[in-house]
């Protein structure tokens, strides 16, 4: 069966200097989303403005519904590919209001069957207070969802989104995303995010790619890319454990000098008495008051839902613990914390 | 990035080239030969040349940068009685042509002239003649162009001060500056940018002018070239003393460049912008200032004007005489054509150059433009000469009489004055065209929009005011436009300005004064329909 869309073998340049090597990449499914996850200037646009036409390539295909959109040898231009791209600046038409800007989406979306309408989508991204409005005269807030709003209605075979909501206030942010993959789902608009929000990437991404030192590293259903790391690059971008030594034991356990033994399934095979990395999550230590092994507190974040202990073993090593914030009694700074014995983790990653 | 050699490639390359021809024509010059008169030039005249226009030069600097600078400051930063007034009214100032102003100057100060018949008719006395001042040669020409033009320097100076933020002011104030103080250590400097800008323009009008010069008398490079091309059949020695010119006017082309890009230093982020509150002037410190710019305006504006009313009224007849029916038509005719050309060559330029985003067009551009700072009769020398040589050396054209075709007709004239004027439209639309993201242009793609539609639809109701704003600028540059009329109309073709020059040149004055007054009226309505944009308050 033929992939919906697909990157083969493309090099991305943003500049001479900033390149995004041999990308492939596919999408099996209309409707699907993936989302492109990756620091500041790495290319991340350029994959975008490539994909919609506004930069040509030198090698490799782009091909979207079966059809090549991008070769060394050919190059369809943006205006006939139906893709729309919704830029991360400001790129409402500045003469015209903000229901006009968002009706010269709905001039191209004449062919499908299943139509969004101008006034849910209005409604939906909150903008029926502004629609009169001059973009000059809203926040950069407003003038995104403005610019989404007519991405949206314009139905696209492809729709990419530049940082879709990195202006939006937080109070909206989350209700927005909860309709927007309620609608790309509905509609079957098959998306690709760029977004530098992990968490916005694993709630409305089927998948999502890390591209980190001009390499597309990772590219693999949310669960994987955060449980399943494929490097210890990919484990420092998103930033969500650390990586601590540790030796194998045998094929159910490791041990740390400072924490003990660690049981769990090894997601990839190591001999016995091999030297490697263990990626520790917040997630895997369990706190236990009761346990002989107390580390000492360093820091304490508040997060809501839960803390943040950030615990200094022995050996200076610094690991951070979730901890439920209805827990019943707090542990301050330079107190001890105790860690549940043995901790298990149910899929060990180590690197080399 | 797409580069895409295309029709708009191709469109903008040619019409940059066409632009382009008066400047490499002048420099082709230096391979052809000249004939003897290029050395008795040399050993005769040139060096007067030379020094006229240096002295002509310096006079109108230092007069214009008193008056533009003074003005500008008075009006923006005091609030006295006519304040406001004055604000506006200083640019009518535009309207009146150098050589228009020059007719006043001589009609009012020759001898037995208007002053003489105002003071005869007050005291009675038929000897005050000799008492009144001749203004007339190098002072007449230095104080007819200063006051013509001075509106550039007060303009861009006002833009400036206007939008000096409140904080410099009162930053001098915190570090205990008097008022002279602040002036000269905080707003001049900080305004110097846009003074220098101003003061180039003035210069590149002092040297290119023809009409007030050479009704005075003074014998500068401009005329210089005239006269070789006109009185000696050297249009190689008229290119290569334009060259000379040339160098002259791009050295301050660069500076004028290098000032305006160092003026985005001085600009003030938008967040730490405080409007100024103005000084409420009161007493004799209100009637001082009210005085000073009441002069101004006087001098500039109402005096040609009520010089050249008193002359139609005291002389109706060469007003009746005049076919006003065909002199409007002959002006609306060339500037309909001359806009038409413009704008949408212009337009194809600008679109051509933003969507193949070429460096090369870009950098073509740019260098055709730089034949604004050319006086209008080393343009019309430099296409005549362009034209002579496509006659005589391309087989192609000796069958075709080219010249009748190009030279002494409305087409010849218009294609001209496309050259004259191609930067302000360029500039004009340019401007506009800057304000519009790229960003805008590439949504509309992705929506869907071809090219043309994309232009009809984002690009043109974005752009209309700029567009609206050029018209009527170009409108009151070809209005008073003077010498390219003068050389490249056909015969028997006249405008007011030709017809106004025609008369005075053969020292009728009051015949000259109907046509004078007809153009400082039409290009007056102009300005003031435009002032709002001129004085960049909008």
């Amino acid at each position: 069966m033929k992939n919906f869309f697909e990157i083969n073998n493309v090099t991305f340049a943003a500049s001479k200097k900033n390149k995004v090597n041999n990308v492939s990449l596919k999408i099996e499914n209309e409707g699907d989303i993936i989302c492109l996850l990756g620091p500041s200037g790495i290319g991340k646009t350029t994959i975008l403005r490539t994909i919609a036409g506004l930069e040509k390539i030198r090698s490799g295909s782009i091909s979207l519904n079966g059809r090549i959109i991008s070769s060394s040898k050919t190059h369809i231009e943006p205006e006939n590919r139906n893709i729309s791209l919704s830029f991360q600046d400001n790129s409402l038409f500045p003469h015209y209001n903000v229901i006009d800007n968002i009706k010269f989406g709905a001039d191209r979306n004449s062919r499908k069957t299943k139509k969004l309408k101008l006034d849910d989508v209005i409604e939906f991204l909150h903008l029926q207070n502004i629609k009169l409005k001059y973009p000059h005269e809203i926040s950069s807030g407003e003038a995104q969802r403005a610019a989404l709003a007519r991405s949206l209605l314009s139905m696209p075979d492809l729709l990419l989104l530049d940082e879709p909501l990195s202006n939006i206030d937080q109070n909206f942010k989350e209700e927005i995303q909860v309709k927007l993959k309620q609608i790309l789902r509905d509609y079957k608009i098959t998306t690709i995010i760029v977004t530098h929000d992990s968490y916005e990437a694993f709630y409305l991404g089927n998948k999502c790619g890390i591209i980190l030192n001009g390499q597309l590293k990772q590219y693999d259903d949310p669960y994987n890319v955060h449980h399943f790391p494929n490097s210890i690059e990919v484990v420092k971008f998103l930033n969500k454990g650390i990586l601590i030594p540790a030796t194998v034991v045998d094929e159910k356990s490791l041990e740390n000098k400072d924490l003990g033994i660690i049981k769990g399934d090894f997601i990839k095979h190591y001999p016995k008495g091999a030297n490697v990395k263990l990626l520790l999550q917040p997630e895997d230590l369990e706190h236990d008051d009761k346990s002989t092994l107390k580390l000492e507190v360093v820091d304490k974040k508040f997060r809501g839902t839960n803390f943040i202990y950030t615990l200094k073993t022995e050996s200076n090593l610094l690991i951070p613990v979730f901890v439920h914030s209805h827990h019943v009694h707090q542990h301050e700074v330079e107190e001890k914390f105790g860690v549940k014995k043995p901790i298990h983790i149910d899929h060990i990653v180590c690197f080399d | 990035m797409i580069i895409r050699f295309n029709i708009w490639y191709l469109s903008s390359f040619l019409i940059s080239l066409t632009v382009a021809v008066p400047v490499l024509m002048i420099f082709s010059s230096f391979f052809e030969n000249t004939s003897e008169y290029s050395l008795i030039l040399k050993d005769t005249f040139l060096l007067d040349y030379i020094i006229n226009s240096l002295t002509l030069l310096i006079g109108v600097l230092i007069l214009t940068s008193i008056i533009g600078i003074g003005c500008a400051y008075l009006v923006s930063f005091y609030d006295f009685f006519g304040a406001k007034f004055f604000k506006w009214a200083l640019i009518l100032s535009f309207a009146v042509p150098a050589y228009i102003y020059s007719y006043s100057l001589s009609a009012f100060f020759e001898n037995y002239g208007t002053a003489y018949s105002l003071l005869k008719s007050i005291s009675g006395d038929a000897v005050l003649n000799s008492s009144i001042p001749k203004l007339d040669g190098m002072i007449g020409a230095t104080i007819a162009i200063s006051f013509s033009i001075f509106g550039y320097v007060y303009v861009l100076t006002r833009t400036s001060f206007h939008y000096q933020s409140q904080n410099l002011i009162d930053l001098g104030k915190n570090l205990g500056f008097s008022k002279k103080k602040t002036f000269l250590k905080i707003i001049l400097p900080s305004a110097r940018p846009s003074i220098v800008a101003g003061l180039s323009l003035v210069a590149m009008e002092t040297l290119s002018d023809f009409g007030s010069v050479s009704f005075f008398g003074v014998s500068t490079l401009t005329t210089g070239i005239y006269n070789a091309w006109i009185t000696f059949d050297d249009l190689t020695l008229a290119n290569r003393l334009s060259f000379y010119l040339l160098i002259f006017i791009f050295l301050l082309f660069t500076i004028e460049n290098f000032s305006r890009k160092k003026a985005q230093y001085h600009s003030l982020p938008k967040s730490g912008f405080k409007t100024k509150t103005k000084i409420k002037l009161v007493g004799y410190k209100s009637s001082l200032a009210f005085t000073v710019c009441f002069l101004v305006f006087f001098i500039s504006f109402l005096f040609p004007v009520f010089q050249m009313s008193y002359w139609t009224f005291l002389f109706p007849k060469h007003f009746f005489d005049l076919n006003l029916i065909k002199l409007l038509g002959n002006t609306l005719l060339l500037v309909l054509l001359s806009c038409c050309l413009l704008i949408s060559l212009g337009f194809i330029s600008n679109y051509g150059n933003r969507i193949t985003k070429s460096k090369f067009l870009q950098g073509l551009t740019t260098f055709s433009i730089s034949g604004y700072a050319m006086p209008g009769v080393i343009l019309a020398v430099a296409y005549i000469s362009f034209i002579s040589f496509l006659d005589e050396n391309i087989y192609f054209f000796k069958n075709y009489n080219i010249k009748s075709f190009f030279i002494g007709s409305i087409f010849g004239l218009v294609i001209v004055y496309f050259v004259r004027f191609y930067s302000l439209a360029n500039n004009g639309i340019r401007s506009g065209y800057l304000k519009i993201n790229y960003s805008i242009d590439e949504s509309a793609y992705l929506l869907g929009y071809s090219k043309i539609k994309t232009f009809k639809n984002i690009h043109l109701p974005f752009l209309k005011n700029s567009v609206f704003l050029v018209i009527i600028l170009l409108l009151i540059e070809i209005i008073k436009e003077l010498p390219i009329t003068l050389i490249m109309r056909p015969f028997n073709f006249d405008t007011f300005a030709t017809t106004a020059y025609t008369y005075a040149s053969q020292d009728l004055l009051e015949a000259a004064a109907a046509p004078a007054i007809i153009l400082i009226l039409i290009s007056s309505a102009f300005i003031l329909i435009t002032s709002k944009f001129i004085l960049n308050e909008k």
